[in-house]
């Protein structure tokens, strides 16, 4: 398989690769030195706690609300984007247009509509939002639906599109109309690959939650924040291992799901 | 492609049986509705909570200081040496990715061999002792630890290490994506035909030796591949570290919102999207040439 080209292309990506690095690095400002006056001790002090959490009842009746917050954030956000990701995914795809023309400008509206959507990180969509409809749960759950929404919304579209053909012109010779053949022989046929995508999500979902904390809006990473304030590191690690277990088991549920929906 | 798929749709009997998948997907239903139904009952709100008529008023006019309406100073995005400070920043932002990219990929690429069961402890083991094991699961794990806790806190964590500057968020995006490349790595290695290495094994190659001739070329154009994805994704990021980290846009952003500069933010925003645009395209091409 060592054709010339393929090496060539190989030298190419290996060069761009160095040379973007190389260049990345001197954008850095080194004149000031790597670590801050007191950084080393706070390595230390970081990495001391880490295997030192502070396992008192009252903080892991906290971290044990805070995860639940976490949790709910993920969940309810998900919803959310099932509801942005299912219409838009479906029109994206292009497969209940009418005439040719009408699957062109449906894909490219949808699909620029979803880009739009995930572009713009969770934490940006929750400061924009925050600062648009105040601190409330809404805030929350739609930072999180928003972006998620049109992540799931593309990877429906491309999975919608992806399936046999065979199956659907059979549907077609039979005499069904182009919807009949999109609830019986298309969704049938993506649907696994799009609850498989869906639980991956998820595990994704529980991280972001936790990360929207930050803006006030609760759960694990506004513990996180209030604990590192008070610079008390071994409280940082009990949220932060409450938050490894937490995506491990879903990462575990998720991927067990997954495996038995592998094709 | 493979024409039935869905063999688990079809099985059988017409009634549906309760199966592991069917029973995930009922758990998340349950699990959607107690979500909702807590927000909803479960806590008391300081603001309002739900959609009212205040909320739909305060983002009408949220939206219109961030066009800039009805204000007489002239919007920041239609100033050039605003664009050119903004640029800068972006472009800032835009080293930040890549060393980022490039830290995780080191990182990654220096021990994902010890995160692939088949290579560590399945047929292809070295040796058998509970020791060499042990150095699967801490590789495991501190995959685990750095990609389960978020780039945010991360860089929460390395701003009181490291001083100002794009380099404490490079690093939390690193650490991060570190965890998340060598574990994809790893199970690619765990995905492969063994049968070369088993051949090279045979022929009386040493451990080391089958990773860098067998396992290492057969893994590298899939780890390009998942590393163009991931700094598309890094580049997202970039703006959140930069809120605590103190590079690039994300810190301006932050500034100008909190000084209700809205204009500002609008013109970030866009340096923003045109950054994660052309690193899309950028990195799209850079897959089809690993290809």
């Amino acid at each position: 398989m060592a054709r010339p080209r393929a090496i060539e292309s190989r030298r190419a990506i290996t060069l761009i690769l160095f040379a973007a690095f190389a260049l990345s690095l001197a954008g850095v400002d080194w004149s000031d030195g790597v670590f801050r006056p007191r950084g080393v001790g706070a390595i230390a002090d970081t990495l001391g706690a880490l295997f030192r959490p502070d396992l008192s009842p009252d903080l892991l009746r906290t971290a044990a609300a805070a995860a639940w917050q976490t949790l709910v954030y993920a969940v309810a956000g998900l919803t959310v984007a099932l509801l942005i990701a299912i219409p838009l995914g479906v029109v994206a795809s292009g497969t209940i247009a009418r005439s040719r023309l009408g699957a062109v400008t449906q894909i490219g509206s949808a699909r620029a509509v979803l880009a739009f959507f995930r572009a713009i990180h969770e934490l940006v969509w929750a400061l924009l939002l925050v600062a648009a409809i105040g601190l409330s749960p809404m805030a929350a759950v739609l930072a999180l639906g928003i972006p998620y929404g049109g992540i799931l919304g593309r990877i429906y579209s491309e999975l919608l599109q992806d399936v046999p053909q065979a199956p659907l012109d059979a549907l077609r010779r039979s005499g069904a109309s182009e919807w009949r053949v999109f609830l019986f022989g298309r969704l049938p046929m993506a649907l696994p690959d799009m609850v498989s995508y869906t639980f991956y999500r998820l595990e994704c979902g529980i991280r972001s939650a936790a990360v929207l904390g930050w803006v006030g809006l609760g759960g694990l990473g506004f513990q996180v924040q209030i604990a590192l304030e008070d610079l008390a590191y071994s409280r940082v690690w009990t949220f932060l291992w409450v938050l490894v277990v937490m995506v491990v088991l879903v990462d575990l549920w998720s991927s067990q799901v997954r495996r038995r929906l592998a094709p | 492609m493979n024409p039935a798929p869905t063999a688990a749709y079809v099985s059988g009997s017409g009634r549906p049986r309760l199966t592991f998948v069917s029973g995930s997907v009922l758990a998340m239903a349950v699990l959607m509705l107690a979500a909702w139904t807590y927000i909803a009952f479960g806590q008391s709100w300081p603001s309002h909570g739900f959609f009212s008529g205040e909320t739909a008023s305060r983002a009408w006019s949220f939206l219109r200081d961030l066009a800039g309406v009805g204000r007489e100073s002239t919007p920041a995005y239609l100033e050039g040496a605003e664009w050119a400070a903004a640029g800068r920043l972006a472009l800032t932002t835009l080293a930040m990715s890549v060393l980022a990219a490039g830290i995780a990929a080191v990182g990654a690429l220096l021990t994902f061999m010890f995160a692939a069961r088949n290579v560590m402890v399945g047929e292809l083991a070295p040796y058998r002792s509970p020791l060499w094991t042990a150095w699967f699961g801490v590789v495991r794990l501190a995959y685990a630890l750095s990609r389960s806790v978020p780039e945010l806190i991360w860089a929460m964590l390395l701003v009181f290490i490291f001083s100002p500057g794009i380099l404490p968020g490079a690093l939390a995006l690193a650490v991060h994506n570190f965890g998340i490349l060598g574990k994809l790595t790893a199970e690619v290695v765990e995905g492969l035909d063994t049968r070369p290495a088993r051949a090279l094994r045979t022929s009386g190659a040493g451990w080391f030796q089958v990773i860098v001739y067998a396992i290492l070329p057969a893994a590298l154009p899939r780890f390009i591949t998942y590393l163009f994805y991931r700094w598309e994704v890094i580049i997202r990021t970039t703006i959140v570290v930069g809120l605590v980290a103190a590079g690039g846009l994300g810190m301006e952003f932050r500034i100008s919102l909190s000084h209700f500069h809205y204009t500002t933010v609008t013109l970030l925003l866009i340096w923003y999207l045109l950054l994660v645009l052309s690193v899309d395209i950028a990195s799209a091409a850079m897959r089809r040439l690993a290809r």
